[in-house]
């Protein structure tokens, strides 16, 4: 994949707000430089024209999650002794080693984009491309592979959305939302 | 982690460091605003109608149920924000969040049986064409509608939830409760 400029540039902005996201001591701060991180990610899948991803990306990691994080911290005794978190040595190697054990696999992936990979060349996804709007009337095609033929996945994913609700009313103990 | 060294000018009391909650009393207030309010008074229709776009338009541009629902509940997380979050939870009712939730979830599983009827399968979407012309996207929109609703009901929820929270009595209170 040859880098260019906008993601080149979005990846660095991402792996700097994460390393403040990590590093900061003051909790506020580093939320906000999660939520950056998150940003970053919406930015990259509009980059790579995966416009349903960054749409969820943008609402769900970079707007609500941060709200929810503030919201908790909020209720918690903040230390603003120093600006840094300190990293201690054993921390450190053990970063360095998932980073080197992650970053191993990397080479095994295909290059973003190359004809071969096997989401494109597969026979599933054509079959979607090619008859989503005929059986279906449905003219984005992640819509009706969603809901049209993985409708039973998507009733997961809503069930989950459900019990996250019914398991904080458990969690808190209380009977009602407001 | 580094060493800890509580500073006086932080934390005065010194004794709820590090600690997991802290007294009602000490959390920062809710402060009014009058940009904050006159702004989120101006934007928050237009953000309600973009939620609605969005968990509407799934089936024809980006966007689908999770992304609008989230959207459309930001609107009430705004207004927590501007005018204080339990004047605004004064004004819902927990009848009419949960009903959201289980309409939401009401609707999907209604698409989905009702394939049973229309076809041969559980969420047979394509069988809804037997119905009325354009069926089965209808049917698929109205499914995202159903997760849209949902969703912002969800996020409203939690958002009241964590925002109003367990204070130290009512939970030594439900606590009590839970004994009996």
């Amino acid at each position: 994949m040859s880098l260019s400029l906008p993601i080149a540039a979005v990846l660095l902005f991402m792996l700097g707000s994460a390393l403040a996201a990590a590093v900061l001591r003051d909790v506020v701060g580093s939320i906000v430089a999660f939520a950056g991180y998150s940003f970053g990610v919406a930015v990259l899948w509009a980059l790579l024209r995966a416009p349903d991803v960054a749409l969820t990306e943008a609402a769900v990691g970079a707007g609500i999650t941060t709200v929810l994080f503030l919201l908790t911290i909020a209720r918690t005794s903040v230390s603003r002794s120093e600006r840094f978190e300190g990293i201690s040595l054993r921390s450190g190697l053990a970063v360095v080693a998932i980073v080197v054990t992650v970053g191993a696999t990397v080479p095994a992936l295909p290059p973003v984009g190359a004809a071969g990979t096997p989401v494109l060349a597969g026979d599933v996804s054509q079959y979607y491309l090619d008859n989503a709007y005929d059986q279906t009337g449905v003219t984005n095609v992640v819509t009706a592979v969603l809901v049209g033929y993985r409708g039973f996945d998507t009733l997961g994913e809503v069930a989950v959305v459900f019990a996250a609700g019914v398991a904080m009313l458990l969690v808190l103990r209380r009977e009602a939302f407001v | 982690m580094s060493e800890r060294t509580p500073e006086p000018e932080a934390d005065p009391t010194g004794e709820n460091e590090g600690s997991l909650s802290r007294p009602g009393s000490e959390r920062p207030a809710y402060v009014e605003s009058t940009i904050i309010m006159t702004t989120v008074r101006v934007i928050a229709p237009f953000v309600l109608t973009l939620g609605a776009f969005v968990m509407l338009h799934g089936a024809s541009s980006a966007g689908g149920g999770f992304q609008g629902g989230v959207i459309a509940a930001t609107t009430v997380v705004m207004l927590g924000f501007a005018f204080g979050i339990e004047p605004i939870a004064a004004h819902l009712r927990n009848e009419h969040l949960a009903l959201l939730l289980l309409a939401g979830v009401g609707t999907f599983l209604v698409v989905g049986f009702g394939g049973y009827l229309v076809g041969d399968n559980f969420l047979q979407v394509s069988g809804y064409e037997t119905l009325f012309h354009n069926g089965s996207k209808y049917s698929i929109e109205l499914v995202e509608v159903g997760i849209g609703v949902v969703v912002s009901g969800v996020i409203t929820g939690l958002f009241f939830l964590l925002g109003t929270g367990v204070d130290t009595e009512s939970n030594s209170d439900s606590e009590a409760e839970g004994d009996q």
